[in-house]
């Protein structure tokens, strides 16, 4: 159905846990709340799970004590959005949280098939959640995509955007803002 | 959000069904089912509403009491993923024979359209095609034309893959004859607010 006619009903983060709650979403159901949308997320090849593996052991390995880095699991990030990133560094242990963390200090999603769907959509909602840092693994291009410094774009889905862009090669390294003295080789982090 | 980078989830009819059972949605909320997306109703300017009570009074007129029913905004069981709610429909039949589901299948389904104009011509259009409903109308507000589809038939560059083959235009002077009742001749003039 062309969307340009109609207006689908939107979901609130609170009715998107009832539904899951109820059983009318499944934890099998790929499916995130992005902007109070229920997306379908593609399913994964096996170049986009090893690059989480990958990825995983190197952000680990990056970060200090006091962090914790979550696999696909959800993120509280507004009333209307509860996306599912592929890796979340939030602070503190698992334990710390009663509910879905909110602020991660930086969250990295894979793209192959999703890069734009990640760049634009989930790039502009992670921005206006003021979400510090988001990194694309890029399979397409086999580069890692850092932005950061939200602000406000009028021309963006979400009216936000990251202001900074920076595009790195397989032998570049990068800083996360979470682990200041850490440099991750961006090889590592892909398949 | 724009759709080319987004796929939403879709819902079945049955699901749709139990999401209202189960109390999902907040008191008033105008949803219909279409193919498989939740669709928000707009709200209803009064020469909508007016025109829905014209309609529905001239087709009680012609529509004997014994063999048919028309309702008002009521639910239809129209496929395994639609279930709209039309302005009026026509139903053969005894309404008891519906208590198992909605009725699935008028035999006259009648929108007006207003700000819908687009969603109603296009997108119900070829749904409503699909499910074979034999006759369709469109109460045209804004040009002040009943629109009257008949015939549906595949149609690939189709929303839903079909159309209404036979598509007439009936201004305020012309009279339509509804297929289900060949006796009948209800002027135009009598249905436009």
């Amino acid at each position: 159905m062309s969307e340009s006619a109609v207006r689908t009903r939107r979901w609130t983060r609170v009715e998107y846990d009832k539904l899951i709650d109820s059983g009318f979403l499944c934890p099998g159901d790929k499916i995130e709340l992005l902007g109070g949308q229920l997306c379908v997320s593609e399913p994964q090849n096996s170049p986009h799970a090893r690059a989480i593996s990958l990825s995983l052991e190197a952000i680990q390995r990056a970060l200090a004590p006091g962090w914790h880095v979550r696999v696909q699991l959800p993120i509280a990030l507004d009333d209307e959005s509860e996306p599912e990133p592929d890796l979340a560094v939030v602070a503190g242990g698992p334990r710390d949280y009663a509910d879905h963390p909110s602020r991660p200090a930086l969250v990295v999603e894979v793209a192959d098939s999703s890069l734009a769907l990640d760049r634009e959509h989930k790039g502009s909602l992670y921005a206006r959640a003021r979400l510090l840092e988001y990194w694309i693994v890029n399979l397409v291009d086999r580069v890692l995509e850092v932005y950061r410094e939200s602000g406000p774009d009028a021309g963006a889905p979400y009216g936000w955007v990251y202001r900074v862009l920076l595009t790195l090669g397989p032998d570049e390294r990068v800083t996360p803002l979470a682990a200041p003295s850490a440099r991750i080789l961006v090889a590592d982090l892909l398949p | 959000m724009s759709e080319s980078v987004v796929r939403t989830r879709r819902w079945s009819r049955v699901e749709y069904e139990r999401l209202i059972e189960e109390g999902v949605f907040q008191a008033g909320e105008r949803l219909e089912l279409l193919a498989g997306q939740l669709v928000v109703r707009e709200p209803q300017a009064t020469p909508h509403a007016t025109g829905i009570r014209l309609v529905t009074r001239a087709l009680r007129e012609v529509f004997g009491q014994d063999r048919w029913i028309v309702d008002m905004q009521l639910p239809v069981a129209l496929d395994e993923e639609s279930e709209p709610e039309p302005d009026v429909t026509v139903t053969a039949d005894d309404p008891r024979d519906f208590l198992p589901s909605h009725p699935a299948r008028p035999a006259l389904v009648v929108e007006v359209a207003e700000a819908s104009l687009a969603l109603d011509r296009e997108e119900k259009g070829s749904l409503y095609a699909r499910a074979r409903v034999p006759e369709y109308w469109i109460l045209n507000l804004r040009d002040r034309v009943l629109e009257v589809y008949r015939e549906p038939h595949p149609d690939p560059s189709s929303p839903h893959g079909w159309a209404y083959r036979s598509r007439q235009s009936l201004a305020a002077g012309e009279h339509v004859t509804p297929s289900a009742a060949p006796s009948a001749r209800i002027a135009a003039a009598n249905l436009l607010p």
